[in-house]
């Protein structure tokens, strides 16, 4: 058997720092003892053995040195707080709410709703057992639990009444919708010996109980309208309960999730002010079980959109305490940098680098040049678990799936929070991916995908002496056009695909107004998300309508909650790519890149600069560490139809691609077999030139592939020179 | 839906020739996607156990949090362990060996 690596892990508590600025580093290690810290500038994070290597340059910092190590927790799993735990101790109750479980019987307790506390075994509970029958438990009394089992995706109303006095327990469940040899409602009855302070547990949980002053037995799937009543029904009054009626007996506390939709709080309206809070950013803007396709926006109707769908595997803020914190030195040069971290373990060395980006000082910029880090698009991958979320992934990649020890480290330690290309345990879509995380998978050393990739930019652009800042998607959101306008030329990562509005609109003032753009990339500006406007370090997104999606959003779930925007694609949004950058998304396929040829507009004296030093047969990027090419992995193309603006120049296109490689689904309207590289003339990439008001202008590679071609042959080659010219050009004042 | 058996041993032969490249025969393409068509949660996939030089077959736990079972043969070249896993994918999809070892 081959031994998983223990791992020490960490992350920052800023993505973004600016000299002076300070940024803190929250580390866990498994092992005892100590470790080592140190700050790195990373210039390069592929160490494959064809790749330029892992290139660092040490940082002597006032955070140099050893460090206590010590193990911190992930504590996964939505839910739901009401502080006021005397308000639920009381002798006689009623409790409610309409529910969707989405894994009853997956072999755990789910709770719903009470103040049962694990460690004293005191307080009550209405939840799910093991094999999902609704149960409900006071102290350690023998649970009531009713004989049929929930159906999974199903809204059920869900009552318990609980007299613990008497001792007299009622508990009913009434399945939404009738189906033949199944029956809809049903109930039961016992009665309790209890002790004189039963039912006096700890905080009041929804879709979780307490469990070490934290929570457990998490519950998946929705839950809407969850109300406390004040007194013990009897069964006639519990069959005649129903969400939005008003009962007999007075409510302690009613939850409306439709409330304060964008954030954590939930709103308790029965005058009683027992207002809560989630924990871990369970979705929220869900359907609820009153919805029936009349609105599709939570925001025109509310009354609608009553449900949270909980989580078992949601993940918000580890919040873990600080090890070190670096105050950015007055000089530090923008750039990638990483907390690299080492210890000695009884099986050798563990280590981890922590990427953060320091730009120049506020207000300033200090090169013409500005990498434009996508830190949204990492943020969408972060932790990604695709081969067992997609059912699909062998087939969209042409690749027996193949574990990395990072993939293989998130499957095993669960979890680690997932990304927005992931299904939660319960098959439902992850809408909301947050950076107060380790994240494996956006380090040095890991897949060429994103993060390092991305370095093979930073490489080359060290290894041509071109002076460059780093400013990331955090910042743009933060100030937005008038960051970008202080540089001369701003350089995207590989694969920017993930944008919000305002990020939309402050790449387009810049264009407009003069500034150059190298979109060294491509499907970016693909897909629309937003940041929380209060909450740090988490996106959401819905994988609304169409597109290349990892899962599809339910119907009537298109509209963000921490916005009310509708998501999915900026195509879907009105603003498709093509009328940014010229070209947008045209294909994918993950085994062999391809080469450029030059089109007859790339002998325009428009773009003579671009092609300096480049033989008018050259084939371009017929070599590179991503597929052996310059085109593929994900592919663009013009279209005049989706906004391409008319003087584009298609200068060079790549049009020999295998039949792994696939058109995008948002195109066709019909399905039909000729949707490959082979078959299909939609599967191209194609590089553009175009002028933007102002004097400004767009250059684009259109290939995710381009930048893994910089270095070959020593950074001396077509692709190279082509990039160099274009920037040169482009840091260049003199009007396009 | 497209068979795969053990008659078409040359599909295998073309594969195991060269696992990493894609592949003009649409029916090696069709036997390759009938491999790859669904979940790979109780399949065997390929574990990369040292970086770029140590590759095995494994397979997931029944869900996230379990160990991933990893086998005990050791392939040092990526196209080996391609092979097997085609090999082990054949056996499980057409209920036969594959034709060729």
């Amino acid at each position: 058997m081959s031994k998983m690596p223990k791992r020490i892990l960490g992350y920052t508590d800023k993505v973004s720092v600016a000299p002076g600025d300070d940024i803190a580093f929250k580390i866990s290690s498994p092992l005892p003892g100590s470790y080592s810290a140190r700050i790195v500038r990373l210039i390069c994070g592929d160490d494959t053995e064809d790749g330029p290597g892992l290139k660092t340059e040490t940082i002597k910092t006032p955070i140099d040195g050893s460090y206590p190590a010590r193990w911190q927790p992930m504590r996964h799993g939505s839910y739901a707080v009401i502080e006021d735990v005397e308000a639920f101790a009381r002798p006689s109750f009623t409790l409610e709410a309409m529910i969707w479980p989405t894994l009853p019987g997956n072999g755990e307790i789910q709770a719903i709703l009470g103040n049962f506390d694990v460690d004293t075994q005191r307080g009550y509970a209405l939840y799910l057992d093991a094999e999902g029958h609704l149960s409900f438990r006071v102290d350690d009394a023998a649970p009531l639990r009713l004989k049929t089992s929930l159906l999974s995706r199903h809204w059920y109303h869900v009552a318990v009444s609980c007299d613990l006095a008497s001792g007299q327990i009622i508990l009913r469940q009434d399945r939404q919708i009738d189906y033949p040899r199944q029956p809809r409602v049903e109930m039961a009855e016992t009665k309790l010996t209890l002790g004189r302070q039963a039912g006096k547990g700890g905080k009041f949980l929804i879709a979780a109980w307490v469990d070490d002053n934290i929570a457990s037995a998490h519950y998946n799937g929705k839950i809407d309208s969850p109300r406390v009543l004040g007194s013990a029904l009897d069964a006639a009054a519990l069959a005649a309960l129903k969400p939005g009626v008003a009962p007999k007996a007075q409510a302690i506390a009613a939850w409306d999730f439709s409330q304060d939709v964008s954030g954590i709080k939930i709103v308790d309206v029965s005058g009683h002010g027992r207002h809560g809070y989630t924990v871990n950013l369970p979705t929220r803007a869900m359907k609820g079980w009153n919805w029936d396709a009349s609105e599709m926006n939570w925001q025109a109707r509310p009354a609608h959109y009553g449900a949270i769908h909980f989580h078992d595997d949601d993940l918000y803020d580890c919040g873990w305490a600080t090890d070190f914190t670096l105050k950015i030195p007055a000089d530090l040069k923008s750039g990638i940098y990483c907390a690299e971290l080492r210890q000695q373990g009884p099986d050798g060395e563990i280590d981890d680098m922590i990427p953060f980006y320091v730009r120049p000082p506020r207000g300033k910029a200090t090169a013409p040049v500005a990498l434009l880090i996508p830190t949204a698009s990492y943020l969408a991958y972060s932790n990604h678990q695709m081969a067992t979320s997609w059912t699909f992934d062998e087939l969209s990649t042409s690749k027996f799936t193949t574990l990395s020890a990072g993939d293989r480290y998130l499957e095993e330690n669960f979890s680690f929070g997932l990304s927005t290309y992931d299904s939660h345990t319960d098959g439902s879509g992850v809408c909301y991916s947050s950076r107060l995380r380790p994240v494996i998978n956006m380090r040095p050393r890991a897949e060429l995908w994103q993060f390092n990739a991305d370095t093979h930019i930073t490489d080359w652009l060290e290894a041509k002496g071109i002076a460059y800042d780093v400013i990331t998607d955090d910042d743009m959101e933060a100030e937005g056009a008038e960051l970008l306008n202080r540089y001369r030329c701003v350089v995207t990562g590989t694969h920017p695909e993930y944008y919000t509005a305002k990020m939309m609109q402050s790449v387009r003032d810049f264009t407009n107004q003069g500034g150059r753009l190298i979109y060294l990339g491509a499907n970016g500006f693909y897909w629309r998300i937003a940041y929380h406007p209060t909450l740090p370090g988490v996106m959401e997104h819905r994988r609304a309508e169409d597109g290349m999606r990892g899962w599809i959003s339910e119907d009537g779930e298109y509209y963000m909650s921490f916005t009310g925007e509708y998501s999915g694609l900026w195509r879907r949004n009105g603003q498709p790519p093509q009328g940014l950058v010229g070209t947008g998304f045209t294909a994918q396929g993950f085994d062999i890149s391809s080469w450029y040829d030059r089109t007859p507009d790339s002998f325009d004296p428009r773009a003579a600069f671009i092609f300096e030093g480049v033989g008018k047969d050259e084939k371009i990027g017929d070599f590179g560490l991503i597929g052996g090419g310059a085109a593929g992995w994900e592919i663009d193309r013009a279209d005049p139809l989706l906004g391409t603006p008319p003087h584009t120049l298609i200068v060079a296109v790549a049009s020999q691609f295998p039949a792994s490689y696939h058109w995008v689904k948002e195109e066709f309207n019909h399905t039909h077999s000729a949707v490959n590289g082979e078959n299909c003339p939609m599967v191209r990439c194609d590089m553009t030139f175009f002028e933007t008001p102002n004097g400004g202008g767009v250059f684009s590679t259109s290939s995710i592939s381009w930048a893994g071609s910089l270095a070959h042959n020593s950074y001396d080659n077509n692709v190279s020179r082509i990039t160099e010219n274009v920037i040169k050009r482009f840091i260049d004042p003199t009007p396009l | 839906m497209f068979k795969i058996d053990r008659s078409r041993a040359d599909l295998a032969a073309a594969y195991k020739a060269n696992p990493l490249n894609p592949y003009p025969s649409s029916d090696l393409q069709k036997v390759l996607q009938r491999l790859r068509w669904g979940s790979v949660r109780d399949r065997d996939i390929i574990v990369c156990t040292v970086p770029e030089k140590e590759w095995r077959l494994g397979r997931f736990g029944a869900r996230r949090g379990m160990a991933v079972t990893v086998g005990d043969t050791v392939y040092h070249r990526y196209e080996d362990a391609l092979w097997a896993c085609f090999r082990a994918r054949w056996r499980e999809v057409s209920g036969e060996d594959c034709p060729i070892d």
